[in-house]
């Protein structure tokens, strides 16, 4: 038992015995009975009053303090609710804003991975010697070397992507597919909701064909059956027997859209057949480190083995190297550095919350002034009566920040849609947890700090002048003003930097969305139509079917103007990336390859798409199979490789793998498309004939003046004509998918730009409270000035000029700033660079618009000034 | 108690009463009752503590580890809890002594001079 607990729990009983003892010395005196024992509980005193205050000396004072200081504090902050809901409001806005950051920034940058010991998970990926940058899928024999000759990794597994049509159940759908080898569930530790996952039998070649489920898939097209397990399903065409379900919270890869279903690396009908062809590299290869192996160790083995493999495999791995690198880096990928911009700006904005708060107390405590000198007088210490005020700003910061989450909270809502889709984890993005402690953390922070400056300055150490003086508006405590004006000043330069930031993005976001793409968006739309490898499963079925959708196509009323590519721009043109030679030209010094961006397209494409033809031919009907093979190459294509000569008439060779050794004739010129984003400066391109080059799908184009919807409905007609199990989708239009190419742009210009003008209205809020303050101050001087025949114009000129000399302080000190944080954007800008002048100079009339603004209220106040009151009472 | 007694006793300083029960206690052990009736004794009757008010006051000084309670049984062979002087209460009772003494003795000075110049 503690010692406070002993003593207290003796506490009644001797008080009793004291009174006793009382009364009885009381009767010895001659007292009758009664009257004794009254006049010694008279002489005791009050018996609860003494066991209370007796408690008392055991409990903590401070707590005792803490919990009057807070009553006091809301008492007090109740008897100015203007004063107390400005400062929860802005706190909110600043604390809502960085909870809503952080929330996004704790799910996609800080919170592990969803496996167990994550941090062992590596990612075993292949690039060409001469750009270790350039990452790529491995082959599958490059993978069976790797898993069978390391000593670091106590597992390897691959996987690799192929969307197949699922049949049978419901309409035709596509399915996401993940092809793997069997190693890659345990090497996860995932589990599966029912059945099994693959055992290393499944991934031979040859054997029966398995597919496990996901949750999502068996509850959305089987109805949750329960005895699908051991049932066969038709993925393209091709029956797959149901071994497994994976539950909905199994994903892999963590930062691509759920899969559907997986199966077998063997049984996919695309790699499959390939897997052992050297250089068809398909695998992104997963391992996990055994306990203690560093990831350096790990790089070095793989170094070794990729040097070997390249002389083994030669030429397809020639220049091949293998490279380590963890996974959570590779999820995490571009989305860190525009996250931690982003963290950085809402972390500014707080600045400037707290900056505006610390003058708002400021403005109060000073005209608390008198009622803190009675109260020093009085015999409360300077410490104590800083706590008191600390404590009133930490109930201001928790109410703010019980405020701010609730903004957080519906923010992260109203966020979730502009989201670009691509963010890893995006769904689970919520406030909560971690998020909650960093929010209520932070606002108490942010209360303290901007309370400490007013406290001290509220508290004097001079007592005898405090009184004298009153504290009264009128004065102010010598130290205020100076404070006041830098706190304006911090608050300009730090929107300043902000605003720069937003306008910048702005800039980039408006040129980049006029650039001219290349080619004509408007009333096209476009679809995606795929085969099945199993049913159609020759090149010369893919070309035929193409033929036949383009015919029926065009036949309709409208639907004239329709062609077929594979792939589109701004879908995954530029996924398909492909070296070449021009024949004649110099040889490449080795290991160096030039690529381009490869489209495989029908006769009508470019005319449908509006990409000019600036030489030579388009393709014609005359570009059959049979015939000599041919290209078009892009204009950036022509001038960089083929500069200053003619290139009607030359040769390349390129191609879509395996078959990656065509020679083609160039025969005509294209002007340039922007195929990857609308953000991105066009690269080379190379174009082949679709029935020269056929593919197993492509997508749709149709230029048409119908609507979308009676588009889509003649794009499914035909496709259904000819095979009515046939998916079609991804229909939209294109000026949409030009948009969604333009989602994360989008996304952080909205962002930034709604921070900076939550930094410019607080920081015209700071400036009008500094101003205003200043003006109530000289209210004696201005009158004196007016009396002595100063016009109203000078008055407003002297106030203004006050304000003046804050933004160009402010300005000042924020340039720096500004192009510090510019520079940190600058692989977020384009076409502008992070000095744009533009930009700074709107910025720096946007701001010393709103401060002047901001200062025309008190400034109109100071006008009005009677000088007669002004005298008399001022 | 009635407002005239009050006005009839001297009001104990804030801090004074811990001296005075330091002091009570440096002959020996003792128990709250005795400890309130030695002061008043002592003093005259001049100095009548509010008996309750002694008990928050033990309590602290036990706190500050001044002085220490222990069982023991009364004159009267009756269980009571008894207050000892600790080591550190014995230092801390000579140190307030002394400042005591300095204290009264600069009051002392100050008023004697007043009350002569009021009398002259």
């Amino acid at each position: 038992m503690s010692l406070s607990k002993r003593m207290l729990a003796g506490l009644d009983q001797d008080i009793r015995d004291h009174i006793e003892r009382e009364t009885r010395d009381n009767i010895e005196h001659g007292m009758p009975p009664e009257e004794a024992r009254y006049a010694a509980l008279r002489k005791f005193g009050n018996v609860t009053r003494v066991q209370e205050e007796t408690r008392e000396v055991w409990t903590v004072l401070w707590i005792e303090q803490l919990l009057h200081d807070v009553r006091f504090a809301f008492r007090t902050l109740r008897k100015s609710p203007g004063f107390s809901i400005l400062v929860v409001l802005i706190l909110a806005l600043g604390i809502g804003a960085n909870t809503a950051i952080f929330s996004v920034v704790d799910e996609v940058l800080l919170r592990p991975l969803p496996f167990s010991n994550p941090n062992q998970l590596v990612l075993v990926l292949g690039a060409p010697l001469k750009q270790p940058d350039a990452l790529t899928s491995l082959s599958y024999r490059d993978f069976l070397e790797c898993r069978k000759h390391n000593h670091v990794f106590s597992e390897l597994a691959g996987n690799g992507f192929h969307d197949l049509t699922l049949t049978g159940a419901g309409e035709p759908s596509i399915v996401n597919t993940a092809s793997v080898t069997p190693e890659l569930f345990p090497l996860l530790s995932a589990k599966p909701l029912a059945g099994r996952t693959f055992v290393p039998e499944d991934g031979k070649q040859g054997a029966a064909p398995v597919a496990i489920l996901s949750e999502n898939l068996w509850r959305s097209r089987f109805g949750s059956n329960p005895g699908l397990i051991g049932q066969s399903i038709s993925l393209d065409y091709r029956s797959f027997t149901v071994v497994g379900i994976m539950p909905a919270s199994f994903r892999y890869p963590v930062d691509a859209p759920p899969e559907d279903v997986w199966i077998p690396v063997a049984q996919d009908p695309l790699f499959g057949p390939l897997m052992l062809r050297p250089g068809v590299r398909m695998l992104r290869v997963i391992g996990r480190l055994k306990p203690g192996v560093s990831l350096t160790q790990a790089q070095a083995e793989m170094e070794t083995l990729g040097a070997r493999l390249a002389r083994e495999f030669a030429p397809q791995d020639s220049g091949f190297t293998i490279r380590v690198l963890p996974y959570q880096q590779i999820v995490v990928g571009g989305a860190k550095s525009p996250l931690l911009i982003l963290w950085g700006a809402v972390g500014l904005v707080l600045l400037i919350a707290c900056a505006n708060i610390a003058n708002l107390l400021l403005s109060r405590a000073t005209s608390r002034g008198r009622e803190i000198a009675v109260r020093i007088a009085l015999g409360a210490r300077r410490s104590r009566i800083v706590r008191q005020l600390l404590t009133e700003s930490a109930v201001l910061g928790l109410l703010g920040g019980v405020a701010g989450l609730l903004l957080a909270a519906w923010g992260v809502w109203i966020l979730r849609p502009f989201l670009p889709p691509d963010v890893a984890r995006i769904n689970s993005i919520h406030v909560g947890g971690w998020v909650l402690a960093f929010a209520l953390s932070l606002s108490l922070a942010a209360a303290l700090a901007s309370g400490v400056a007013p406290a001290l300055l509220a508290t004097p150490s001079n007592l005898h002048t405090s009184i004298k003086e009153g504290g009264g508006e009128r004065t102010g405590q010598p130290g205020g003003q100076r404070v006041r004006s830098f706190l304006a000043v911090a608050e300009i330069s730090l929107a300043m930097t902000l605003l720069v930031a937003g306008g910048l993005l702005i800039r980039s976001f408006a040129l980049a969305t006029s650039a001219n793409p290349g080619f004509d968006p408007k009333n096209v739309i476009e679809a995606e139509v795929s085969l099945p490898q199993f049913q159609y499963s020759t090149p010369q079925q893919w070309t035929a079917f193409s033929k036949e959708l383009l015919e029926r196509l065009q036949a309709q009323p409208g639907l004239r103007d329709s062609a077929l590519a594979a792939p589109l721009p701004m879908d995954r043109q530029g996924e398909a990336n492909f070296e070449f030679s021009i024949v004649g030209n110099p040889p490449l010094p080795p290991g160096k390859s030039i690529t381009a961006d490869y489209a495989t397209v029908s006769l009508d494409y470019f005319r449908v798409m509006g990409i000019p033809l600036l030489r030579g031919r388009f393709f014609s009907e005359q570009d059959s199979p049979s015939n000599p093979k041919v290209a078009i190459i892009s204009e950036t294509l022509a001038r960089r490789y083929l500069p200053n000569q003619d290139p009607i008439g030359r040769q390349m060779r390129f191609g879509f793998p395996p078959n990656g050794n065509v020679s083609r004739e160039i025969v005509g010129i294209a002007g340039d498309v922007r195929d990857v984003a609308l953000s991105r400066k066009p690269g080379p391109m190379m174009y082949v004939p679709f029935a020269q080059a056929p593919l197993y799908g492509g997508e749709v184009v149709v230029r048409s003046s119908l609507s979308a919807s009676s588009v889509a409905a003649g794009i499914r007609q035909a496709v259904h004509s000819i095979d009515k199990d046939l998916p079609v989708t991804d229909v939209e239009s294109f000026p949409e998918a030009l948009g969604a190419s333009m989602a994360q742009e989008r996304f952080r210009t909205l962002l930034l730009s709604s921070f900076s003008a939550i930094a410019l209205i607080l920081a015209a809020v700071g400036v009008f409270g500094v101003v205003s303050y200043s003006v109530s101050r000289r209210t004696h001087e201005i009158g004196i000035r007016m009396a002595l025949g100063s016009a109203p114009g000078t008055i407003l000129r002297l106030v203004l000029g006050e304000s003046a000399r804050l933004v160009l302080a402010g300005l000042g000190v924020g340039l720096p700033a500004a192009l510090a944080l510019a520079r940190s954007l600058s692989s977020l800008l384009y076409g502008i660079r992070p000095s744009d002048p533009i930009t700074f100079i709107a910025v720096a009339l946007i701001l010393t618009g709103a401060a002047l603004l901001a200062s025309y209220i008190p400034a109109r106040r100071a006008m009005s000034v009677d000088p007669m009151v002004a005298l008399r009472y001022g | 108690m009635s407002t005239k007694e009050q006005k009839e006793r001297i009001e104990l300083l804030q801090g004074t009463l811990d001296l005075l029960i330091l002091r009570t206690l440096l002959p020996g052990p003792a128990h709250g009752h005795a400890i309130a009736k030695a002061i008043e004794f002592r003093s005259d009757e001049v100095l009548q503590v509010e008996q309750g008010s002694l008990y928050p006051a033990l309590h602290r000084l036990i706190k500050r580890g001044w002085i220490s309670a222990e069982a023991g049984t009364s004159e009267n062979n009756r269980r009571a809890k008894f207050y000892k002087l600790t080591a550190r209460g014995r230092q801390q009772l000579a140190l307030e002594t002394s400042k005591w003494d300095k204290l009264a003795g600069a009051i002392a000075r100050i008023l004697r001079p007043v009350e002569q110049e009021s009398e002259s």
